[in-house]
């Protein structure tokens, strides 16, 4: 016997169907527990799809790294370690709101659910508020991915250069302004519901400045130290050395900060010192790329063939994983956005209940995977020692 | 110890099996399935590629055969019920799971130790340069000795030590059953030990088709004339990877010397500028043999790069919006930096030759442009002068 | 038992043929009803259309690189016809023309043929479920495909795409062709990809009727679990690589390019990783569809359910781990080159266990040799070949020579062309009764098969011999002494695509003037013969009672209606006592 229908008939046929279903089930469950679970294999396969996605970038990060550390180690002092954990504070916080609105949804707490949601939004905006500065930053110095690697040590922060912070910081002013104007019309028009979704959400535009102002703050507090040693870690003592090279390499080369360094590099006999010195030089030329090895021995014919294709820019090897690694991440935190924002008006209509809290769920479990991925971001960019 | 005998037995036998194969289309020196064998590798791979074979067909032909007489036999009308409806007999299935793992466990081992012989160059081997480019070899032969064509001595491990200059390109020679990418940023290397040397024509067929290219120009046609410029049957030399345009046209040829004294003789012809030859023909040479024809055109069209006709002493504009008047310094600096100034309407793809031309080539290479020019700019019908000037570079060429 | 008598004493179940209310092609009408429906047989309906759009596309490009081989010189793209709209070099013509016949065959047709369009047709129907779990995924997924498919058009249409189809770099990222709307369709199609998988795997695992464990599901539905698996773990990775390649081209980011300090064979690595898989996301569901062909017209219980059932998931597992031996001769260790070498071995036996079982399943059953069982024996005989000379290229003695040449040609044609397309074909002669509801005409079919297995056999047997002579790939113009293959092989193809065209005029025709299809045509026990052809808009009126996919005792020929159908001996049910319930809870 391979198959047979049931004989008895069933008023389950799907003329009526749906009959027995709560609005939030769709037609082809037969109960809210199979809806739920479905929903969260989907999500899990989904976060997986998202970890393989990231382990590709990860995978080139380890090669890069593996094959060429002392660049990474250099242009690692680039990144400001303050507003990296500024961002994985922010992003931690925002991971426990999260978590505490998925309870919130279950225990049917509406408005605490909308505060938590909303706090969770601006937390994700702050974050991008600071990364905007920390990009902006970059891109005025030139310290970008290989092909328009532009870092110029003697003058590393060229005037009458786009301004970048304005250009990242316009969309999010439009869309402040929108969201206000939008909460005035409601107000005015006493729409209760609109207002409500309003509120929250012009303080959430609101928070990206806020983001703003953080970083901007602790990136001037940084570059007060004086260029030559500026963009080291802040805990960084003024004569540690800057490896990638902050300072020129011309023929007095001073490759740290410090005098007393210089002076005992100096001396013949301190050879490991010395060697140091050669050393980060070499990774100093090779890392700003404008040395071109010149062999123009023609005796010793291919095998001496210029090393042409493997001189420019090092350094820009690691910018362009620093900006492919982390932008991705952005992307990832602006989709977050999204549908959070579809959540918070959701939760404002009261959607959610012990029933089908499924969605909180799901972006709940999104954002704790994005969060985790920035947390495996900030050591392996920033904190390289 | 059996397993022994039967491996020792199994390359006759393959030999045996492959005759059997041989009459559908061959040459006569080639094989149904292979080029000649005229590498220490070939003998080897060949036997792998038979031994497969044969396991192959063993079992293709008894399955295929069961399938046909399955399908013939219990074919039968519909509604028929099946006579049997055995679900499964795990014994029978564990068996033709795990006995041909043992035939794949062979085969893999058969595979891999050819594989590290290929893999592992002698100590001491004939090292050879070879630079891929697109669309072209250059193989160094030491001392400034450049040559598209692909000369080894026979019995002598060589080993090839290649690096591109553009894209990946794969050297793939079909008669010693070799191939390697060439991958642009590193050195990849390979070797061979090539067994069999390359005959040479009579004199009389190379002065025929001397005289025959004379009148025809251009470059040499190695399909035609099924030798080379020097007299030797070859081998065949391909990119394997695909690199563009012109990816089937990266073909050149592979020459087995006999003797190390026919080799270093074959050399020395090409080391230097021989003694009688005027820059300018020289440089035609060098047009010819580096392969600068792929990109550069001699007869005013337009390929990757600019065309040498009419090149020198013009003015030039610039992607940079600069222009300039050719003259020697510029040329020189195209040939040592090429991206130091890009002619506006072309791309920035051209490999520096920085140390694989010596100052007299480069000398050469510039009289070449100035004849070209000049002789575009003199007459008109520059097309007779050019097949002359051939002519000439072909008799200084092929004086042993 | 004589045939075509339905023995006494039987209740005989047929659902019959569907009103035009519940039958799902007619439910609604209107172009709108379609474009937004969210219901799987539609969906999977639009996939077909889509798909085999796609195929005769890539079919056209195929043939016209094969008249161009047609002289060693090249034939086709010399013809003064084509320099009266292009000025490109006939080598370029060529080039781009045989990247964009891998490109759209890989990305838009076999990736997507058996697992989207049939397996979306048929995923739910054969678990009993009304949906698959994520309908709305599932129109965003199709959606995806056409914007992907645009992508892939516009990229022709800018400057053309001539990297093959792999896009390796720096050849990707120096070429002035459209490699970033190439990748950007590729991108795409990746998540369409994606969410196609991902929705199957939760739709498997949640949606499967009481009764219905893991060994009592139709081998289809292991075989599309296995792929999706591959889709879910390999695509992601598909996806960065090409991000990262857009970025190396836009921004030189310096990974993949040398020019900036980056490595091409990390690229290759990358690529292969997911691409390698790729090729069993080609295969698995191909091999689906042979379990379910060879059984049910066999009219026998398939042959070791759960070698076959585990043989699928071994080779999704292992399928991760082989993506090197694309790479050989690209300049890897030797120690990395054997490891992958040896692992590739592994992989051919769950392929060769597959084959024996469906040689058993046939032993002693009862065949019949309808035009899908033609198609599934065609592709037991070309598949078996592609996968033996698959041993050729995985040992590295001969793979060293074999590389790149005519013989790997021949062999993922073998592969892809003689498994999956075949298999596809004959999946859709097999379930086009219940897709459309029309018989078509049985005669056509056959020849059809018969002219696709010769026309194969005669484009690709060549090619191996080409390849072992050292006929290196991708030339557009080739020596001489290869003339005659070259030419044997264009003489296939040209009849290859006679039989393609024949099987398309035959089920074309058969949506006008074919027999209306009863509920179970070829004597199925899956649960798809148990609705009727074309299934109802919510497939099962009450969610069916599972047992064994492939006993069938119960299934009889009813010759007066041309028809098969279930018959059973009466059960007395003991008095009170209830059938088994239908759904174990509400």
């Amino acid at each position: 016997m391979s198959t047979l229908e049931a004989a008895e008939p069933d008023t389950h046929g799907h003329d009526d169907h749906g009959h027995d279903h709560p609005a939030f089930l769709a037609h082809h469950f037969d109960t809210p527990e199979q809806q739920f679970d479905s929903g969260k294999l989907g999500i899990w396969l989904f976060l997986v799809t998202e970890v393989l996605f990231f382990s590709g970038m990860f995978c080139a990060y380890a090669i890069f790294r593996m094959t060429r550390p002392d660049v990474f180690e250099g242009c690692s002092q680039f990144l400001n370690t303050k507003l990296g954990a500024i961002n994985t504070g922010v992003l931690l916080f925002s991971s426990l709101t999260m978590a505490w609105a998925v309870r919130c949804s279950q225990t049917e707490e509406h408005k605490k659910l909308t505060a938590l949601l909303a706090a969770t939004l601006s937390c994700a905006m702050v974050f991008l508020g600071v990364k905007s500065i920390e990009y902006s930053h970059k891109w005025g110095m030139g310290l970008l991915p290989a092909g328009y690697f532009t870092y110029n040590p003697n003058n590393p922060h060229p005037e009458g250069g786009t301004n970048w912070l304005i250009w990242l910081c316009l969309p999010f002013a439009l869309l402040l302004v929108g969201v206000v104007i939008w909460l005035v019309i409601s107000v005015v028009k006493g729409n209760k519901f609109q207002t409500a979704c309003a509120m929250p959400l012009s303080v959430v535009c609101l928070s990206f400045f806020l983001g703003v102002g953080l970083g901007t703050i602790l990136e001037s507090g940084e570059a007060q130290g004086g260029h030559d040693v500026a963009h080291a870690d802040a805990d960084h003592p003024a004569g540690a050395v800057d490896a990638a090279g902050s300072v020129v390499s011309q023929d007095e080369t001073v490759v740290g900060g410090g005098v007393v360094r210089e002076r005992l590099v100096k001396d013949a006999s301190n050879t490991g010192l010395q060697d140091e010195f050669v050393a980060r030089r070499t990774q100093m030329e090779l890392a700003t790329g404008t040395v071109v090895t010149d062999r123009s021995d023609v005796a010793d014919a291919v095998s001496a063939v210029p090393q042409e294709v493997l001189t420019p820019s090092r350094a820009g090897v690691f910018f362009g994983i620093y900006y492919c690694m982390t932008g991705v991440h952005a992307i990832h935190i602006l989709g977050g956005i999204g549908v959070l924002v579809w959540l918070l008006v959701r939760s404002i209509r009261q959607d959610f209940n012990r029933q089908y809290f499924g969605p909180v769920d799901y972006v709940g479990l999104y954002w704790h995977l994005v969060d985790l991925i920035w947390i495996y971001l900030f050591p392996l960019l920033y904190l390289i020692r | 110890m059996n397993l022994q005998i039967f491996e020792s037995q199994l390359p006759a036998m393959s030999t045996k099996l492959s005759f059997f194969a041989q009459p559908f289309l061959g040459d006569v020196n080639d094989g149904f399935w292979f080029p000649t064998q005229a590498s220490s590798f070939a003998a080897e791979a060949d036997w792998v590629y038979f031994m497969i074979l044969w396991i192959s067909v063993l079992f293709f032909v008894p399955m295929m055969a069961f399938m046909a007489y399955c399908s013939w036999k219990y074919a039968k009308s519909k509604g028929t019920k099946a006579e049997s409806q055995k679900s499964h007999d795990t014994p029978l299935e564990l068996a033709w799971s795990i006995l041909p793992s043992f035939l794949l466990v062979w085969m893999f081992l058969q595979g891999t130790w050819s594989y590290l012989d290929i893999r592992t160059p002698p100590d001491g081997a004939y090292d050879i340069g070879v630079q891929a480019f697109k669309w072209g070899w250059t193989f160094d032969y030491g001392n400034g000795t450049f040559h598209p064509e692909l000369h080894v001595l026979k019995d002598e491990p060589t080993k090839l030590s290649m690096r591109s200059s553009d894209v990946i390109h794969s050297l793939f020679i079909p008669a010693f059953r070799v191939k390697k990418d060439v991958v642009p940023g590193r050195y990849n290397y390979m070797w061979f030990q090539p067994s069999i040397q390359s005959e040479t024509v009579s004199e009389s067929e190379l002065a025929a088709a001397k005289a025959e290219f004379a009148v025809a120009g251009g470059a040499w046609d190695y399909e035609k004339y099924q030798f080379t410029p020097d007299g030797y049957r070859f081998y065949d030399l391909f990119c394997a990877e695909y690199c563009g345009k012109d990816h089937s046209k990266m073909q050149t040829v592979v020459v087995v010397h006999e003797t190390q004294e026919e080799l270093d003789a074959w050399i020395k012809q090409y080391s230097v500028r021989p003694p009688g030859d005027e820059p300018a023909v020289y440089g035609e040479k060098l047009y010819n043999r580096r392969g600068c024809g792929s990109c550069h055109s001699i007869d005013g069209s337009k390929r990757v790069g600019p065309s040498f006709q009419g090149f020198y002493d013009r003015q030039h504009e610039f992607v940079s919006g600069e222009s300039i008047i050719a003259d020697d310094n510029y040329v020189r600096e195209s040939i040592l930096i090429p991206k130091a100034k890009i002619v506006a309407g072309y791309a920035p793809v051209m490999p520096s030759y920085k140390g694989q031309l010596s100052d007299d080539d480069i000398d050469s290479l510039i009289a070449y442009l100035k004849s070209l020019s000049s002789a575009a700019s003199t007459s008109e019908s520059s097309a007779s002068g050019t097949s002359d000037q051939s002519a000439a570079a072909v008799t200084v060429e092929s004086a042993p | 038992m004589s045939s075509g008598s339905i023995p006494k004493g039987r209740i005989v179940r047929d659902p019959g043929f569907p009103t035009e209310r519940e039958n799902y092609l007619t439910t609604s009408k209107g172009v709108f009803s379609w474009l937004f429906t969210l219901d799987h047989k539609r969906i999977g309906m639009m996939y077909l259309v889509g798909v085999t759009v796609a195929f005769l596309v890539a079919g056209l490009l195929a043939l016209a690189i094969r008249f161009h081989l047609l002289a060693p010189g090249g034939w086709l793209f010399n013809r003064p016809i084509f320099k009266s709209f292009t000025d490109k070099d006939p080598n370029d013509i060529y080039n781009q023309v045989f990247t964009l016949h891998g490109a759209i065959m890989v990305f838009l047709f076999i990736i997507p043929s058996i697992p989207a369009a049939l397996g979306n047709f048929l995923v739910p129907v054969m678990l009993g479920a009304k949906d698959v779990a994520f309908p709305r995924l599932n129109l965003s997924s199709f959606y995806l495909w056409v914007f992907g498919a645009i992508f892939f058009v516009s990229a022709l249409f800018a400057s053309g795409l001539d990297t093959g189809w792999t896009f390796y770099t720096p050849y990707s990222t120096t070429t002035d062709s459209s490699v970033i709307l190439a990748t950007m369709g590729a991108f795409i199609l990746g998540f369409s990809s994606i969410f196609t998988g991902l929705n199957f795997i939760v739709t498997i695992n949640t949606m499967r009727p009481p009764g219905m464990t893991w060994f009592k599901m139709p081998l289809f539905l292991w075989a599309t679990y296995s792929t999706s698996i591959i889709q879910v773990l390999a695509t992601p990775v598909l996806g960065i690589t090409l991000l990262l390649l857009i970025a190396e081209r836009t921004m030189h980011i310096g990974i993949f390019d040398p020019e900036f300090n980056g490595d091409p064979v990390t690229y290759q690595h990358f690529f292969w990783f997911y691409s390698h898989p790729a090729v069993y996301i080609m295969i698995l569901p191909a091999f689906g569809i042979i379990s379910e062909l060879i059984s049910v017209h066999s009219h026998k219980h398939i042959f070791g359910y759960r070698f076959i059932a585990y043989s699928s998931i071994a080779i999704a597992l292992l399928g991760f781990l082989v993506w090197g031996h694309h790479m050989f001769t690209a300049g890897m260790s030797s120690l990395t080159t054997i490891i992958f070498s040896a692992l590739t071995f592994t992989v051919s036996i769950p392929s060769a266990i597959k084959v024996f079982n469906w040689l058993a399943t046939m032993y002693k059953g009862s065949i019949s040799l309808t035009t899908p069982m033609c198609y599934a024996l065609s592709f037991i005989f070309l598949f078996t070949i592609g996968g033996l000379t698959g041993l050729f290229l995985g040992t590295l003695a001969t793979d060293l020579h074999l590389h790149d040449t005519y013989f790997i040609v021949a062999h993922f044609h073998y592969v892809m062309v003689g498994g999956t397309l075949v298999a596809f074909m004959g999946g859709v002669f097999h379930w086009w009764p219940k897709m459309v509801g029309k018989m078509y005409n049985e005669f056509g079919g056959r020849i059809s098969a018969a002219l696709v297995f010769l026309g194969f056999n005669l484009t690709f047997l060549p090619q191996f011999v080409l390849g072992s002579r050292g006929m290196p790939r991708r030339y557009a113009t080739y020596d001489p002494e290869f003339a005659f293959l070259h030419q044997v092989s264009t003489f296939g193809a040209l009849l290859l695509g006679i039989g393609i065209l024949v099987a398309l005029v035959v089920l074309m025709y058969s949506l006008w003037n074919g027999r209306k299809a009863p509920a179970n045509p070829w004597g199925g026990a899956t649960l798809e013969w148990m609705c009727t052809s074309p299934p109802p808009f919510y497939n099962f009126d009450r969610a069916p009672v599972v047992g064994d996919p492939y006993d069938f005792e119960f299934i009889e020929w009813d010759n007066e209606n041309e028809r098969y159908v279930t018959a059973e001996p009466e059960r007395k049910l003991a008095p009170g006592q209830k059938p088994e319930p239908v759904h174990a809870k509400h």
